[in-house]
């Protein structure tokens, strides 16, 4: 059949013609009034690209999708360039700092220099003396307090009473050129009292004077813990008499975003008194509301406009106080004020990845079966919330996939301290527990004589099953990842046996696509994900999206969907996502939920035009939508082509009583997950998987790192742009690789951060990038957009534990301090010498691997698994899987008719206390709450004494030690 | 980020630019010498330092020099490559300064002038006033010096300069103009303790030129430079060596990064050969031991001297191959 000469192009209405040959009075002749496309014909179906479930040829390994009937060849899976990439490549772009209004004045922030001190006052007259000064602000203009999270809203535009680290703000000036605004800034007159501050994480778990921030009566004793977390899921019998172990202690630094564009903002109260304020946001619909607290202005009186976004990566997820800061001043002003960050103002708002201390321990059973992950997490917030209470419960319960476990146990605490405030980074949370997860996956194999792959591949928990935390798995690609990797990097004949000074290593990943719980609403008021479409008579598509494209091509993917579900070629479909006013709602661009949510509102969108005009197309041609085609610009009866019309002419048909066509469409998560404290954690209506392996090159003599070669398996579910996927993937290995091995936020001997600027904070140049094979596994996801899942934040986690245990597989030196810089390897390499009494680094010898009597055993089971998985994963078998049915878990029975072991638990038991980790020994203190109530008892206990004296003597308890006095007020706790 | 105001001069001449210099001088104004400015200018930026006026060599024809045994200190390090005859050792060093596009403007001489270097003074203003200014940029305070207190006296910030130690081992001479005069020293001369000081200028003198005697083209040399990533990175120690093949007699090393000046360590060597036959390694411990860095850099002090014994070995066995 052949396709290609049916024309787009609807001619011109043929005009009525009187007999005589002249034109009918009044009757014009009209010009079309669209185009149908650049190409005057129709284009025949890709049917590569159509799923061979509904007649295509694409091959559908994992079963038939919902939504493959919605496609229609036209853009979904090929590899196309970003829609916006034009305006990116040939600088006109409009970022931050582009944004330039008439009149616009400077605004300059004044920053703290003392890590920790109270304001004692602000003089500011001889800053409103300096001609050119034309506003200022302090603290006292915004008292309000904001907070990217609901629960944990401690910021301030300014400060208000203390500064909390050097470079916390404290004041801010808009004056008529930034010269005259810098000059500004030294002459406030300001009275400081200092208050000794706190750097160590750990020195946060003690109680102090003036903890950092006070929370009332939930306050904990008076540490600086902001957050505390226990978790404990499974049987923990099963530790008890392990047949391998491996523990681990962990320090990573502290990491930083690097993006390339520095924060900037633009604020102008327009005419009519609307604040409109210019941000490159991830997340303006925080900003929006933020600035309506902070302002105390209506968020319809605020129209945040998104300018393109330089990079984001999460540092630009929070609501930031410069941005209040920009709105006061032009408010004071009544001019525009725009402020941009110097590279070290970006630091010092920071919200990178968190220092953390983290100590795993692990343990296999004698059938090779994962018995235990332990986790305890010490995380280092610095000086404010921003997300880490999710970071908190991220850095353990991220860690219960994609393995099934015997029991869990997580230990978190996140500790304020007095340096510029961690948060949200790419792989939010999971990263750092995830590599001490895999390199003790990778130790733990090297006991039990067994390949680490195939320990992995036999204790993978299966498609659609549920994790020990509760999570629900839909797709799952991990196994293909490993099998993958495995085979593309010629592991089983390297894999120990590579020369001293060359190694390889494997690592894995999971993460969440799209947090389930929006942050700041009931997902079962409002959906997570709204989208509209409008097509008018000129055949455009616009599409309105508050999804915020920071760089990862979420304006491509919204684009890409309609474009697919109405057949139109992708440059007939814009993306309008800039403003608040014309965007709906969105949560913006964290927790890689834009392709997931926003694809899948805007399909549903998309569906509701093209219905439109099957109606249409129906009512001209005859033919009921179920017969009909869509297919470039074109809807035809399925079995003619020849009987059809053209887009343009259904949708003139579709609009003819009504006008523009209009759609919108949304998403929200499925119910999901368990009920107990903090179960929203994590929680996703998918996840991605990754493997990794890694090859490096280690220098013995100078202890330097360089990766040479990395297979990157990621499943996204479905790649809708192949391209953009494996920009990602490789975007995510050279983040990934700066962490571990280069980047590094320096605070030195006196608290202060040594290294605010891009020559010593250690990005890796294209010197250090490896070849990087991206492999793209497709698990379709039953939910996902087309089957899509993330591949944003997820392809990131598995290449720092590919690379440390590449780092072993060369030379035999377990590292468990991030990064590995070369002084790092070196003291390892050193230390590892003088204990086998060596001279020389070339007389070490690289670990080799003799298979033990375990390894056919777990091969074994990882085939029999394959096979299990297959059919879970095309739903041809749909029985319940829970995690523990490898350990004999009846998954339809409910966790209290399972034998005695298996528990849930978020509190530590009273005997548990003694035996917790760093982070856990937050558990020790109390809340103010129940030190008031303590109290309030003690004192009606004194009275009740007093009331009767000479019996209350003869019975007064020995004095106990502090130990057990401890356990029994704990115990007392559980028991109210 | 905003430039601090200053004026800029532009002499054609090295003698005009020592009358504008000289005339500053006399009107008691500060003023800096400019060349390429990848140095200068950056601090100027930070406010390290900015003075009035900045007297650019740019123009001076003298100064764009270059053939084997003659370079002007306005010769971009990327022109140092061997199709314009230059010696190896010196491609191979040049080729190592920062990155590629910063090697276009970056020149020979502002190389060797560079300002030291230090974790508590290559910073913003902002954040110098948060440890209350350092002995090297103490705006007026006499604050104390932050890598070792309470010592008040020397400056220890580290010159991390890359081609020094390079010309060190070719023997090399400069030419040094100023209202006093021209002289020519050794290049091992040039450099003298501290920090601060940096090394042999006089107020009002600049580098015009480096020349290299006639035997450098048959000197074998290698450079060794440490460094966290293969761009940008200013290095965090650097061994340069040079013989003439098969003359022990005529063996040079160098060092950088690692102390305030580049150092030859003559000595260390004479000893060495006194001592004995030419051995690398035990050569390499020598140098080890004769250099002492501190805690400024991007890598630790120990780690930094621990290597010095392996890149001198390296560069040792480069020249011998």
């Amino acid at each position: 059949m052949t396709m290609g000469t049916y024309r787009q192009q609807p001619g011109a209405s043929k005009p009525e013609v009187r007999k005589d040959g002249k034109r009918v009075a009044g009757k014009q002749v009209f010009p079309p009034p669209g185009s149908g496309g650049s190409e005057p014909t129709m284009r025949p179906r890709d049917l590569d690209f159509i799923p061979e479930t509904v007649g295509g040829k694409e091959p559908k390994p994992a079963g038939d999708h919902i939504h493959d009937r919605d496609r229609t060849g036209t853009v979904v899976g090929k590899s196309i360039p970003l829609v916006d990439s034009n305006a990116k490549v040939t600088g006109q772009a409009w970022y931050g700092d582009d944004v330039r209004l008439p009149g616009e004045l400077i605004g300059k922030i004044l920053r703290s220099p003392y890590h920790y001190a109270r304001i004692k006052s602000i003089d500011t007259s001889r800053v409103e003396a300096l001609p050119g000064v034309i506003a200022v602000s302090t603290g006292k203009d915004a008292p309000n307090r904001f907070g990217v999270l609901p629960v944990t809203k401690d910021e301030h535009a300014m400060a208000v009473e203390k500064v909390r680290h050097v470079g916390d703000l404290v004041a801010c000036v808009a004056a008529v050129d930034e010269s005259t605004a810098i000059e500004a800034l030294s002459l406030f007159d300001i009275e400081w009292e200092e208050i000794e501050p706190v750097f160590d994480p750990k020195k946060g778990l003690e109680d102090h004077d003036e903890p950092i921030h006070w929370r009332g009566k939930y306050h904990l004793s008076r540490t600086n813990v902001q957050k505390r977390v226990f978790q404990e899921f499974g049987d923990r019998s099963l530790v008890d008499s392990p047949f391998a172990a491996s523990h681990g202690a962990w320090t990573m630094s502290g990491v930083h975003h690097g993006f390339t564009e520095p924060h900037a903002v633009v604020a102008h109260w327009d005419p009519n008194g609307r604040l409109q304020l210019y941000t490159p946001q991830q997340v303006p619909h925080y900003t929006h509301r933020a600035l309506s607290t902070v302002l105390d202005v209506p968020m319809h009186q605020i129209n945040v406009v998104r300018t393109f976004v330089g990079g984001g990566f999460g540092g630009k997820s929070d609501p930031f106080p410069h941005e209040m800061c920009a709105a006061i001043l032009a408010r004071k002003a009544g001019k525009p004020v725009r402020i941009t960050f110097d590279r070290e103002e970006v630091y010092w708002i920071n919200r990178g990845r968190h220092p953390s201390h983290i100590e795993v321990k692990m343990t296999a059973d004698t059938d090779g079966r994962i018995s235990s992950f332990d986790i305890d997490a010490l995380i280092d917030g610095g000086g404010f919330a921003s997300f880490g209470h999710v970071t908190s419960y991220y850095n353990g319960v991220l860690a219960t996939a994609p393995y099934e476990l015997g029991s869990f146990h997580y230990t978190g605490a996140r500790v304020w301290t007095n340096k510029p405030a961690s948060g949200a980074m790419r792989g939010h949370g999971a990263v750092n527990t995830r590599c001490a997860v895999e390199v003790g996956l990778d130790e733990m194999a090297e006991s039990m004589d067994v390949d680490p792959i195939d320990l992995r591949l036999a204790n993978l928990l299966p498609p659609h099953s549920r994790t020990i935390s509760g999570f629900r798995i839909t797709s799952n690609g991990m196994r293909e990842a490993l099998e993958r990797v495995r085979e593309g990097s010629e592991w089983d004949t390297k894999f120990r046996q590579l020369p001293l000074g060359k190694g390889i290593g494997i690592g894995c990943g999971f993460f969440i696509s799209g947090s389930g719980l929006p942050i700041h609403w009931d997902p079962k008021n409002f959906p997570h994900a709204t989208v509209h479409i409008q097509v008018d008579m000129d055949g455009g598509v616009t599409v309105h999206t508050g999804a915020a494209d920071i760089g990862q091509g979420s304006t491509t993917a919204v684009a890409q969907v309609v474009s697919e579900v109405l057949a139109l070629p992708i440059e007939m479909i814009h993306v309008r996502s800039h403003e608040s006013d014309t965007s709906p709602v969105d949560l913006g661009s964290y927790s890689s939920r834009v392709t997931f949510m926003n694809a899948n509102a805007a399909i549903r969108a998309a569906i509701g035009i093209r219905d439109q005009l099957l109606k249409a197309a129906w009512e001209m041609l005859g033919y009921h939508p179920n017969v009909l085609v869509l297919n470039d610009r074109r809807i035809y009866y399925k079995h003619d082509p020849a009987v059809g019309v053209s887009y343009l002419q259904a949708l003139h048909k579709a609009q003819a009583d009504t006008g523009a066509l209009i759609a919108r469409g949304a998403y929200r998560s499925p119910p999901m997950g368990g009920v107990h404290k903090g179960a929203a954690a994590g929680l996703a209506p998918a996840y991605s998987f990754s493997a990794y392996v890694a090859e490096v090159d280690v220098d013995v003599e100078t202890g330097q790192v360089s990766c040479t070669n990395v297979w990157a398996a990621h499943d996204c579910g479905k790649a809708l742009n192949p391209m953009a996927v494996k920009g990602q993937i490789i975007g995510s290995c050279h983040m990934g690789l700066g962490q571990v091995l280069s980047e590094k936020m320096v605070y030195g001997r006196t608290g202060h951060l040594q290294n605010a600027n891009l020559l010593e904070y250690k990005i890796p140049s294209v010197h250090e990038m490896p070849h990087v094979e991206a492999i793209i596994v497709e698990s379709s996801d039953p939910e996902g957009p087309f089957g899509a899942k993330e591949a944003g934040e997820g392809p990131l986690l598995p290449i720092l534990p590919a690379v440390v245990n590449a780092v072993y597989d060369a030379i035999g030196v377990r590292l468990r301090d991030l990064p590995l810089t070369p002084d790092i390897v070196y003291a390892g390499i050193q230390k590892h010498l003088r204990k086998l009494r060596l001279e020389e680094p070339e007389q070490m010898q690289p670990p080799r691997l003799e298979h033990g009597p375990l390894q056919p055993l777990l091969v074994a089971r990882g085939d029999l698994h394959r096979e299990r998985d297959r059919l879970r994963q095309r739903s041809e078998d749909t029985s319940a899987y829970v995690n523990g049915v490898l350990f004999g878990f009846d998954p339809d029975r409910p966790l209290s008719e399972q034998h005695e072991g298996w528990r849930e638990a978020y509190e530590p038991l009273p005997e548990q206390l003694a035996e917790l980790g760093f982070a856990g020994r937050a558990w020790l203190k109390k809340e103010q709450r129940q030190i008031q109530r303590e109290e309030e008892e003690q004192r009606q206990l004194d009275i009740d004494e007093s009331e009767k004296p000479k019996i209350a003597v003869e019975h007064k308890t020995p004095p106990k030690d502090r130990k057990s006095k401890r356990g029994k007020s704990q115990k007392i706790r559980r028991e109210l | 980020m905003l430039m601090p105001p200053f004026e800029l001069h532009h002499p054609t001449s090295t003698e005009e630019a020592v009358e504008i210099a000289a005339s500053l001088m006399e009107n008691g104004e500060a003023f800096d010498w400019v060349a390429g400015g990848t140095d200068v200018l950056p601090n100027y930026k930070w406010r390290i330092n900015p003075k009035p006026h900045v007297i650019s060599l740019a123009k001076i024809q003298e100064a764009h020099v270059l053939n084997a045994n003659e370079i002007g200190c306005m010769v971009p390090l990327a022109d140092l490559t061997s199709e314009n005859n230059v010696h190896p050792l010196l491609v191979e060093a040049a080729a190592k300064v920062a990155s590629s596009l910063i090697r276009m403007s970056a020149t020979v001489g502002g190389n060797l002038c560079l300002d030291t270097r230090c974790f508590w003074y290559n910073q913003s203003e902002d954040w110098r006033r948060s440890i209350d200014w350092c002995h090297k940029a103490d705006c007026g305070t006499g604050a104390d010096c932050r890598v070792i207190p309470n010592q008040n006296t020397l400056c220890v910030a580290t010159y991390q300069g890359d081609l020094a130690p390079n010309f060190m081992v070719l023997n090399a001479s400069i030419l040094l103009i100023g209202p006093e005069g021209e002289r020519t020293l050794p290049i091992a001369d040039f450099y003298e303790l501290d920090g601060m000081k940096k090394n042999v200028l006089l107020p009002g003198e600049f580098l015009l030129k480096v020349f290299l005697p006639e035997d450098a083209a048959m000197r074998r040399g290698c450079y060794q430079k440490l460094r966290v990533r293969d761009s940008w990175d200013f290095p965090e120690a650097g061994i340069a060596a040079s013989w003439l093949p098969g003359n022990p007699a005529s063996l040079m090393v160098a060092s950088t990064a690692l102390e305030s000046i580049p150092r030859l360590h003559t000595k260390e060597v004479e000893d060495h050969l006194e001592a004995g036959e030419f051995d690398p390694i035990a050569l390499a411990k020598k140098v080890q031991k004769s250099v002492k860095p501190v805690n400024n850099t991007a890598l630790p002090p120990r780690y930094r001297r621990s290597m010095v014994k392996t890149l001198t070995k390296r560069a040792l066995l480069g020249i011998l191959e």
